[in-house]
């Protein structure tokens, strides 16, 4: 069985080299272009294409890898989820395409991030500061660290609208200074916000939890971002704000915003996403559309994460996952990351990392148990 | 069963240090408000409610870290004064409590093992000869290897510092543990281990839970009964499958048909209005959409029957001609012309 499939895997040999990793990681560097084309089924314009990007962080401690030669392209007006624990490398990609991470301690070993034909990773500084805001945005999950604690709302919010009419055309911005107020109260109406004007006039401190993530997301919509970054804005709020903000949502992937959405959670990202990549110590272990993934996951870690949602009443059977921590990324085991955890773990699981490959259009996965050209998992 | 814990008619009230004037204080900020429950001897009690709605509070008059402004606590008969030491020591004798992070509540200077033996240093009721087998004990049943007791808490994952936090709350058997959000802070996966964990514990230490957590998904899981706290209020109480399928407050109904489950696609891009509490009466009423003249006052808590109670003016005729009652209360459940009717969420039972 396993050198048959072997066999398969050999025959598709550039499939793999270009979506997934080698071991020796020197293929990577030069991985063919059908990547992209393997990775993009209709002929909608990819609006971002992350390839074989790996990173690493350098420390006094040694150097430990976040991201291995990750891929992932997003179409124009698609939701994308990333789903993951912490430590599986998410914050880290969003940062990336933002062109956000330090460096050092970050170093992109390889890879490519191309936004609009621009490589992000090669933008001199300047060009990438015209980037963010009205190209790439991103919310992030703790909305009091990324909103300015001495100025009121409507001055944070007033400074976005500022930034976007400024680039859109620099003489219309002057004459529309003054109905800025007037654009910031409608938006937040829109969003579902009681009494606009009072919050205008507070300070960040003085708004709730939830009231705050959705200035921050308001601040992000306002500049019509082409492509909009939210890591897990709604870790912590409870369900009743999570679902205003998800709304939100949901309400911008209608107007056509395209949306890279990180979360852990899977029941919100099955709410949102279009299509997700599952990611485990900064890999993806499985990709596909959002039903598929949920409902005929092929990747043993997929099924951890379905099966850790808690389901039913209190007699209910325990929930049946493994036990097991996140990976140190320090210390990886050999082999398929996962195999600690894998409750059907075999040998060659330990030895060698199955890369990642095409099961069905569409449809990738990274695990040695599924049949690579009937795309089911196989248990024996 | 017997009861463990009776709280009746509980107010907190807070009162800001800043003053509304030169001459006057400013109004007290009532925490709680006229709670009353009764958490049963071996049986899991869920508190739910958003945040702010003073689900902690409760827990942390349960260790006395709050005093009550009125209103009284009895454990195991036995009513508790807050300003008697004595009542105070029994009372934590009691309760364990785990809180929500896992970070912040262990000592970082100390030892796995010096936080567990802390408890039981405190605890002043076991020998010091049995530490050891005590520890053994725990560590055994929450999951705690032997090679993490020398270790400190911050060279460990979120998951093993909940499971230690766990086994400092038990190491001294306890009646009632109080787990506040003990699960939030934690990765899905390890989520999942840590509930069947406590689940397995409770069958084998033989105590109660107060489990409180604002996610619908882990308490329905966990708990034989349920809670809801709007702003200090507590709105509805019963059976947990009884309020999970049938859902009676209108505040209850909007809670449960807001959680996600994988199943379906259910989010809405209707505009819901904030969440504002009433001053005054109901404190749902600003935003409830079944609102009338009544609403201005307190509603009491109405006996659906089974120990299903509900704050609400609606249901209030049950407590004269229960036959009348309840034909209403189905229609105005039903009734497809509010809003909140159809938003209620079908029965989600265990298939």
């Amino acid at each position: 069985m396993i050198a048959q499939s072997r066999q398969v895997f050999l025959v598709s040999s550039p499939v793999q080299r270009a979506n997934g990793q080698s071991p020796s990681g020197h293929d990577s560097m030069d991985a063919p272009d059908d990547a992209i084309s393997l990775m993009a089924h209709d002929h909608t314009e990819s609006i971002l294409t992350v390839k074989n990007l790996t990173i690493d962080f350098v420390s006094i401690d040694g150097r430990v890898r976040i991201l291995n030669n990750v891929s992932l392209n997003a179409k124009k007006g698609e939701v994308i989820g990333l789903v993951g624990e912490s430590g599986s490398g998410k914050t880290t990609l969003g940062l990336a395409i933002l062109g956000l991470l330090d460096t050092p301690p970050a170093e992109i070993a390889s890879g490519s991030i191309v936004f609009e034909n621009e490589d992000v990773l090669k933008l001199p500084p300047d060009k990438l500061v015209d980037l963010r805001g009205t190209g790439i945005n991103m919310v992030f999950q703790e909305p009091l660290d990324s909103l300015n604690p001495v100025y009121t709302v409507e001055s944070q919010i007033g400074e976005a609208i500022r930034v976007q009419r400024k680039r859109m055309s620099p003489t219309i911005a002057e004459e529309a200074e003054g109905d800025s107020k007037q654009v910031i109260t409608d938006l937040l109406k829109n969003l579902c916000i009681d009494k606009p004007d009072e919050v205008l006039e507070q300070y960040p401190h003085e708004l709730s939890g939830g009231m705050r993530q959705r200035v921050a997301i308001s601040m992000s919509i306002i500049e019509k971002p082409k492509l909009m970054i939210s890591d897990e804005p709604t870790t912590g709020l409870d369900a009743y704000v999570q679902n205003r903000i998800l709304g939100m949502f949901s309400a911008q992937r209608k107007g056509g915003a395209t949306i890279i959405y990180i979360t852990h959670d899977l029941t919100v990202a099955s709410q949102i996403c279009d299509r997700m990549y599952i990611m485990y110590a900064g890999r993806v272990m499985e990709a596909g559309n959002t039903r598929d993934v949920l409902q005929h996951s092929l990747h043993p870690y997929t099924n951890t994460l379905v099966a850790s949602v808690p389901e039913g009443f209190e007699d209910a059977p325990p929930l049946p996952v493994q036990l097991g921590e996140p990976p140190d990324l320090r210390s990886l085991p050999s082999g398929c990351k996962f195999n600690p955890r894998c409750p059907f773990v075999k040998d060659i699981c330990k030895k060698e990392e199955p890369s990642l490959e095409e099961v069905s259009p569409g449809r990738y996965t990274a695990c040695w148990r599924v049949d690579k050209t009937s795309g089911q998992f196989i248990r024996d | 069963m017997d009861s463990l814990f009776e709280i009746e008619h509980l107010t907190v009230s807070f009162r800001s240090k800043r003053r509304a004037s030169l001459l006057r204080k400013s109004a007290p900020m009532k925490a709680l408000d006229d709670v009353s429950l009764i958490i049963k001897e071996r049986e899991t009690f869920g508190l739910t409610g958003e945040t702010g709605s003073g689900k902690s509070t409760l827990a942390k008059v349960l260790v006395a870290l709050y005093k009550p402004t009125s209103g009284t606590v009895k454990l195991l008969g036995r009513k508790i004064d807050y300003r008697n030491r004595k009542d105070i020591a029994f009372l934590r004798q009691n309760v364990g409590i785990v809180f929500q992070d896992p970070v912040r509540s262990l000592n970082p200077r100390l030892t796995v093992k010096e936080v567990i033996s802390e408890a039981l240093i405190a605890s002043k009721t076991i020998p010091k000869k049995d530490y050891d087998e005590r520890i053994d004990f725990i560590t055994r049943l929450v999951g705690v290897t032997k090679d993490l007791l020398p270790r400190r808490p911050r060279e460990l994952s979120g998951g093993q510092r909940q499971r230690i936090s766990l086994a400092r709350a038990l190491v001294v058997p306890k009646k009632l543990l109080i787990l506040d959000e003990p699960t939030s802070a934690l990765d899905v996966s390890i989520q999942a281990q840590v509930l069947n964990t406590l689940k397995k514990l409770k069958s084998e230490l033989d105590m109660s839970y107060l489990f409180i957590t604002h996610d619908i998904n882990v308490i329905k899981y966990v708990s034989h009964r349920l809670g809801v706290l709007f702003y200090g209020r507590l709105v509805e109480m019963g059976d947990t499958r009884t309020i999970c399928t049938d859902p009676r407050h209108p505040y209850t109904q909007k809670l449960i048909s807001n959680v996600l489950t994988l199943k379906k696609a259910q989010l809405q891009e209707t505009v819901v209005s904030e969440h504002r509490p009433a001053p005054t009466g109901c404190r749902y009423r600003i935003v409830c959409s079944s609102v009338f003249e009544k609403c201005s006052a307190v509603p009491p808590a109405i006996d659906l029957g089974a120990g299903h109670l509900v704050s609400c003016f609606l249901y209030e005729n049950r407590l004269d001609n229960p036959g009348l009652a309840s034909t209403q209360a189905v229609s105005v459940a039903e009734d497809p012309s509010r809003s909140e009717g159809d938003l209620r969420a079908p029965p989600q039972d265990g298939s």
